[in-house]
C-alpha cells in the first residue's frame, strides 16, 4: 500500500477531517482526509485502494470503540473524515469502478423520536462502505416498504430507544417480511436483546454502530 | 445546594415550581464524564465545543417543573406495584421494594424545553454530529439536574411537615413499564408543564423527566442501585455516578 493511502487510512482513523479542521490536537494545521484523498488521485493512486484503506481504518475505530479506547466523539470525527474521503470518490461509484457494499436502508420506527444512536449507525455504516438510506424518525412500515421497493436487494436497520415501540418494530418486521420474506432486518436500542430481536423475526440485533457494521459484513460474507 | 423554591397551585394539590435555566447549569467535568472522558484526556477541540455547548444551556433551557402529593401505600398482595390515591401503579417490584416505607407519594414533571433538542437536531442536520451529540447529551444531563433540582425542592417541601422522601423513579427504569406513563399523567392536567405524551408514551419535549418519589416519616434517600436496573447505559446513571461525593 503506498505512503499516501496509508496516510489517508490514519487521517480516517483519527478524525482528521482536512487541514482547517483542528482536530486531533497533535495534528492540527496537517493536511487531513480532504486534502490527501486529493492529492492521491491527483496522482493516479488506484480509487478502489483509498476506499479499502479507510474501510480498514473504520473497522479500527470500531474496534477501539468496543474496547472503550475511543468514544462517540472520536467515531463521529473518523465517519465525518470517511465522508471527505467518499466526496472525492464519488465519481468512481458513479461510473462503477468502485463499488458499494450494498444499499442499507434505516430509520426510528413510527411512534419514535429519538434519532443520536440511528445517525451514529446510519454514519458508521456509510463510512463502511454501504450506501445508507435513513428515511428519519417516526417511520411507519408503508416508508419502509416504499424504499425497499426502490432497492429490493437492500438491508434494512430498525431503531427503537422506548420500550413502547418495540410493538411498533414488531409490527414493521411483521410487515416488512409479509412482502419481502427474504429480506434482512438488524435491529437496535436500548430497549432490545438478541432474544427480542429473534422473537419479533428480524434476523440481526446490533447493540452498537460497530455490532452493525459487524453484522453486515457477516451476512454479505454469507451472501 | 438544597433550597426552597417559588411555586404556585395550578389546581387542587398540582403545584408548579419556578426552577431557573441557571438552576440546571452543569459544570464542564460533569459533561466530560458524561461523554466517556475522565478530565484530562479530553481532546482541546471537544473542550472548545464543550465550552460552546455549556455557554448555550442558559439561554435554550425553558425548564418547568411540577409535583403533586397523593396518600400511597404498597399492598402486601400486589407487591409489583403500590396504590397511589386510589390508582394502581404497577412499578416492578424493586422500585415497590425502595417505596414500602412510603405513606405518600410525589408524582412529578419536569422539562428544559424544546430548544436544546432543537439545538441538537439542527447541528446534526447541518453536518455537525460532533457538536450535536454533545448539545444532547448537555440538555439529557439538565433534565436530569431539573429533576434533581425538582427532587430537593420536595424533600424541603415535606421536611416542613416532619417527613422524609426516598430517591426518584421514572418509568422506563428500574423494571418500570414506560407505557405506564401515561397512568402517571393521569394525575396531572393536560399539558401540564407544557409536556404532552404521545401515542407510544414518549414525552415531549423529548428532554423531559416523569416519576414518583415516596415520601413518609421513616423514608429514605439511598445511594442509586444502578445494578439492579436492567438498563446498563444511562444518562441517569451516568448522572448520578457524576453526582456521587468522590
Amino acid at each position: 500500500m503506498n505512503e499516501l493511502v496509508e496516510t489517508i487510512g490514519r487521517c480516517v482513523e483519527r478524525g482528521k477531517i482536512n487541514k482547517a479542521s483542528p482536530f486531533p490536537g497533535d495534528m492540527k494545521g496537517l493536511d487531513g482526509a480532504d486534502e490527501l484523498t486529493h492529492q492521491a488521485l491527483e496522482a493516479g493512486t488506484d480509487a478502489e485502494a483509498i476506499l479499502q484503506a479507510c474501510i480498514a481504518a473504520m473497522v479500527r475505530i470500531g474496534e477501539k470503540f468496543g474496547r472503550n479506547e475511543v468514544f462517540v466523539p472520536e467515531m463521529l470525527m473518523a465517519a465525518k473524515a470517511m465522508k471527505a474521503v467518499t466526496e472525492h470518490l464519488k465519481p468512481f461509484f458513479q461510473s462503477g469502478s468502485v463499488q458499494a457494499k450494498g444499499t442499507f436502508i434505516i430509520g426510528t420506527v413510527a411512534g419514535d423520536l429519538h434519532d443520536i444512536g440511528k445517525n451514529l449507525v446510519s454514519m458508521f455504516v456509510e463510512g463502511n462502505g454501504w450506501n445508507v438510506v435513513d428515511l428519519g424518525v417516526d417511520v411507519k412500515p408503508e416508508k419502509f416498504i416504499d424504499a425497499i421497493r426502490k432497492q429490493p436487494k437492500c438491508v434494512v436497520g430498525l431503531s427503537a430507544l422506548l420500550t413502547t415501540t418495540i410493538v411498533s418494530m414488531s409490527k414493521t418486521v411483521q410487515e416488512i417480511r409479509a412482502l419481502f420474506p427474504s429480506i434482512n432486518i438488524v435491529v437496535g436500542g436500548a430497549p432490545l436483546t438478541m432474544e427480542i430481536a429473534k422473537e419479533m423475526g428480524a434476523n440481526g440485533y446490533a447493540r452498537d454502530p460497530q455490532g452493525a457494521v459487524r453484522w453486515l459484513a457477516a451476512i454479505r460474507e454469507a451472501s | 445546594m438544597e433550597r426552597l423554591l417559588p411555586q404556585s397551585e395550578r389546581e387542587e394539590g398540582v403545584f408548579e415550581v419556578t426552577i431557573d435555566a441557571a438552576d440546571v447549569t452543569i459544570s464542564k467535568e460533569v459533561l466530560y464524564r458524561a461523554l466517556g472522558y475522565s478530565d484530562n484526556r479530553i481532546d482541546p477541540h471537544f473542550k472548545d465545543i464543550v465550552d460552546h455547548v455549556l455557554a448555550g444551556i442558559h439561554d435554550l433551557c425553558a425548564v418547568r417543573a411540577g409535583y403533586r402529593v397523593l396518600d400511597a401505600h404498597v399492598k402486601a398482595d400486589r407487591g409489583e406495584g403500590l396504590v397511589v390515591g386510589r390508582t394502581f401503579i404497577t412499578t416492578g417490584c424493586t422500585i415497590a421494594g425502595q417505596l414500602k416505607n412510603a405513606e405518600k407519594a410525589a408524582l412529578f414533571l419536569c422539562t428544559i424545553g424544546p430548544g436544546m433538542e432543537a439545538w441538537s437536531r439542527r447541528l446534526f442536520r447541518e453536518g455537525d454530529p460532533v457538536r450535536g451529540h454533545f448539545v444532547d447529551t448537555a440538555a439529557s444531563l439538565a433534565a436530569e439536574k431539573a429533576a434533581a433540582v425538582l427532587h430537593d425542592h420536595i424533600g424541603l417541601v415535606m421536611a416542613g411537615g416532619g417527613l422524609k422522601v426516598t430517591n426518584r423513579f421514572s418509568p422506563g427504569y428500574c423494571g418500570w413499564p414506560v407505557a405506564d406513563q401515561r397512568r402517571l399523567f393521569s394525575f396531572f392536567p393536560e399539558n401540564f408543564c407544557g409536556i404532552s405524551l404521545t401515542e407510544s408514551a414518549l414525552m415531549v419535549p423529548v428532554k423531559s423527566v416523569s416519576g414518583m418519589i415516596g415520601i413518609g416519616a421513616h423514608a429514605m434517600r439511598e445511594n442509586y442501585s444502578c445494578e439492579r436496573c436492567s438498563r446498563k447505559e444511562c444518562t441517569a446513571s451516568r448522572a448520578y455516578k457524576n453526582s456521587a461525593p468522590t
